[in-house]
């Protein structure tokens, strides 16, 4: 028995040979050069416009903000692009295509950018990585096959996921150290010592506000409120993608009036000439099992 | 489209890219000045007055130590447009990080995070530097102001020689080791963003290997098509994910708490930093200036009074990081390592240059002129929204002490030289 049920589907496209490995080569050209690209290069320029510092530099990896804004802002391209996705191919993929597409954009940027042209080290603009909290956001899709559901569960432990996976990174920069008498973290040294001419410290936005009184557990709090809200993110991103990814044409009626047809994915199909007739000189299909 | 079309948009692209890139070199190759003298006159004469820089030394080798210093008054009369000092940061202007900072103090106070200043204060800064990065570098103490941005001194050349690649910056922990800020967690960092991209793309292409777009969307079209690609591989394939994920997370999570069982959160507090303040026996007062914009020279009256015991004489007049001397000033004030290009020796002159007697009050009329005033672009000073002006003072008694006023004003510009 097949692993997958690759033979059934292709059996139920109902297309002859030569459209299938048509369809392969339009699987090919669409997927690498249009939408992964198109993914990574937009999804880049929305997160560093949004929460570009944080994820910049390591002396801003807070406990409050950095936790904060990262998994919101991480889950709006994979709200519209798993709409996407999912709605029109049933692609579990939509999340974690858009995140390890940001972050191919981010090394890309960490290498060419911040190493190359402005020399910093790579360890001081290193990135948050979320690829894990995407993957458990489409296995939750695939998995409950429900927008709702998948707000509600997979983008909760998306956002909450944030932290311990990203502990390992960052946990060193946390050690602390004395200099000139005073207590600091390694990052904060590292965000001393490492001039920027363009960003003084000042920009930075420590644990400033209310959440830090809740008895020190910061970090936890300020995930679950992320949660929360990456969830609100999510459904509008997801609406955005419907929004966006509305398919519909044209058709020329018998009489030769035009109307609006939203079902596009049925044209060429058996079904789709069965219900808007032929062209002149094509034989109506007969359908099997119906009449 | 056809063949030609698409020839002719290959030419007119590579064009654009060559002209790109032509433009990058040619600019970024001479990088002179960086903009420094592009910041309005009102915010460079009236905010931060910068006085007694020192760029020490001016060569290095990669890891030597170095020192940027100074002095800089925060003016009285800081100008309306301008947000006040409540949270500053004395900060190193440097095409990139040059140099790595050690540590920075302000009237002997560490300065690692932003802190307030005072309208009148005076601010000694000393900040320890690491050579990084070898090259010419122009490098400038800077004060950023929370609300206005970064305000840049005086700039002054430093050379590096060496390898970047020999460059370490050490640092001892509290809790015992040394780590070296250039690498520290860079391979671990390396290493989970691999582990876990190497995941996200194992997923993608367990989705990728089979029909991905047209055939999934014609199957989709159709009753029971949502039902049929619902694969049951698929579901143990998720279910397996969602098992290494979470394994995987919880494994990182608690491995890296045990490695690291002291921690703290970042440190954000700020500086209380006690500003001192300039001394003088003399009292000046503006009482007119004006700007002669041909003659390119600020042309002031001031009444002075000497409250002390000795004949004092005025030898400096700095503005903006400019320094204008006579002979006075060229005696007891000549750093040999000051910057030629932003000082002007002979830039002072006195229509009376004998002393201010004990006692005695005078108006003098001094007259700073030189082509520095065009050169550093301080004859914008006529487009700027408050028509004022502001810098430091210096006078000299006989046995070389210095006294050092604050003055500040209306100015007004003039046009022509009949005007004049
Ligand atoms: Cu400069």
């Amino acid at each position: 028995m097949a692993l997958f049920r690759t033979a059934e589907i292709i059996k139920a496209s109902k297309l002859p040979p030569e459209g299938v490995k048509l369809s392969r080569m339009i699987d090919a050209i669409y997927f690498i050069p249009i939408a992964y690209f198109g993914v990574f290069a937009t999804f880049h320029m929305h997160f560093d416009l949004l929460a570009g510092d944080w994820d910049f530099w390591i002396d801003w990896k807070d406990r409050q903000f950095w936790v904060t804004v990262t998994p919101i802002v991480e889950v709006m391209y994979p709200g519209a692009i798993m709409y996407y996705f999912w709605t029109f191919y049933r692609q579990p993929f939509g999340a974690t295509l858009s995140i390890t597409g940001l972050l191919v954009g981010k090394w890309i940027t960490i290498v060419l950018a911040w190493y190359w042209w402005a020399n910093f080290p790579a360890n001081f603009v290193m990135p948050a990585t979320m690829v894990s909290s995407a993957l458990i956001l489409d296995c939750t899709l695939l998995l409950t096959r429900s927008w709702m559901l998948t707000a509600i569960f997979g983008v909760w432990a998306f956002a909450m996921m944030f932290n311990p996976s990203n502990y390992p990174l960052f946990a060193y920069s946390h050690q602390p150290v004395v200099v000139d008498g005073q207590l600091l973290s390694l990052a904060d040294y590292m965000g001393f010592t490492f001039v920027r001419t363009g960003t003084p410290e000042y920009i930075r936005i420590i644990e400033v506000g209310s959440l830090r009184t809740f008895g020190g557990h910061t970090v936890w709090i300020s995930a679950f409120f992320s949660a929360f809200i990456s969830m609100l993110m999510f459904t509008i991103w997801w609406q955005v993608g419907h929004f966006v990814g509305q398919s519909f044409f044209w058709v020329k009626g018998k009489r030769g009036v035009r109307y609006r047809k939203n079902d596009i994915m049925i044209v060429g199909t058996d079904e789709y000439a069965l219900r808007h007739g032929t062209l002149p000189g094509v034989p109506a299909p007969v359908l099997e099992g119906k009449s | 489209m056809n063949t030609k079309n698409i020839l002719k948009f290959c030419v007119i692209g590579s064009v654009g890219v060559a002209t790109l890139g032509l433009t990058l070199v040619f600019n970024a190759s001479p990088a002179v000045a960086h903009g420094e003298r592009s910041q309005e006159p009102f915010l460079r004469m009236r905010t931060a007055q910068w006085y007694d820089t020192r760029w020490n030394p001016g060569k290095t080798a990669v890891n030597d130590e170095a020192m940027l210093s100074g002095k800089m008054h925060i003016a009285e009369d800081w100008p309306r447009a301008v947000v006040r000092p409540t949270r500053t940061f004395i900060n190193v202007g440097s095409p990139s990080s040059v140099f790595t900072r050690l540590s920075s103090k302000v009237n002997g106070t560490p300065m690692f995070t932003s802190g307030p200043m005072e309208l009148g204060g005076d601010y000694e800064y000393v900040i320890k530097l690491r050579a990084r990065l070898p090259g010419h570098h122009h490098i400038h103490p800077m004060l950023a102001v929370n609300g206005a941005g970064p305000i840049a001194g005086p700039g002054g050349w430093m050379d590096i020689t060496g390898n970047h690649k020999d460059f370490t910056n050490p640092i001892k922990l509290l809790v015992g080791g040394t780590v070296d800020t250039e690498t520290a967690g860079l391979a671990q960092g390396i290493f989970w963003h691999i582990l876990w991209g190497g995941l996200g793309f194992l997923w993608i292409g367990w989705f990728m290997v089979r029909p991905m777009f047209l055939i999934r969307a014609r199957v989709l079209a159709q009753e029971g098509g949502d039902e049929l690609m619902n694969d049951p591989a698929d579901r143990v394939a998720a279910y397996v994910m969602l098992g290494v994920c979470f394994t995987i997370i919880a494994i990182g999570f608690f491995v890296t708490d045990s490695q690291y069982p002291y921690t703290v959160p970042l440190q954000a507090g700020a500086p209380l930093i006690k500003p001192t303040h300039l001394q003088s026996d003399l009292t000046m007062k503006v009482l007119a200036a004006d700007y002669d914009v041909p003659g390119r020279a600020l042309r002031m009256t001031l009444t002075v009074t000497n409250n002390g015991e000795t004949p004092l004489r005025i030898g400096e007049f700095t503005t903006a990081g400019i320094r204008f001397l006579n002979k006075v000033g060229v005696a007891n004030n000549m750093d040999p390592n000051y910057p030629a290009e932003i000082m002007a020796l002979d830039g002072l002159n006195m229509e009376d240059d004998s002393p201010i007697l004990p006692g005695e009050t005078k108006d003098i009329k001094i007259d700073s002129r030189d082509s520095l005033w065009e050169f550093q672009r301080l004859m914008d000073l006529v487009h700027d929204p408050e028509q004022r002006f502001g810098g430091l003072v210096m006078s000299w008694d006989d046995s070389g002490n210095r006294h050092i006023n604050s003055i500040s004003g209306p100015v007004i510009p003039v046009f022509t030289r009949a005007q004049g």
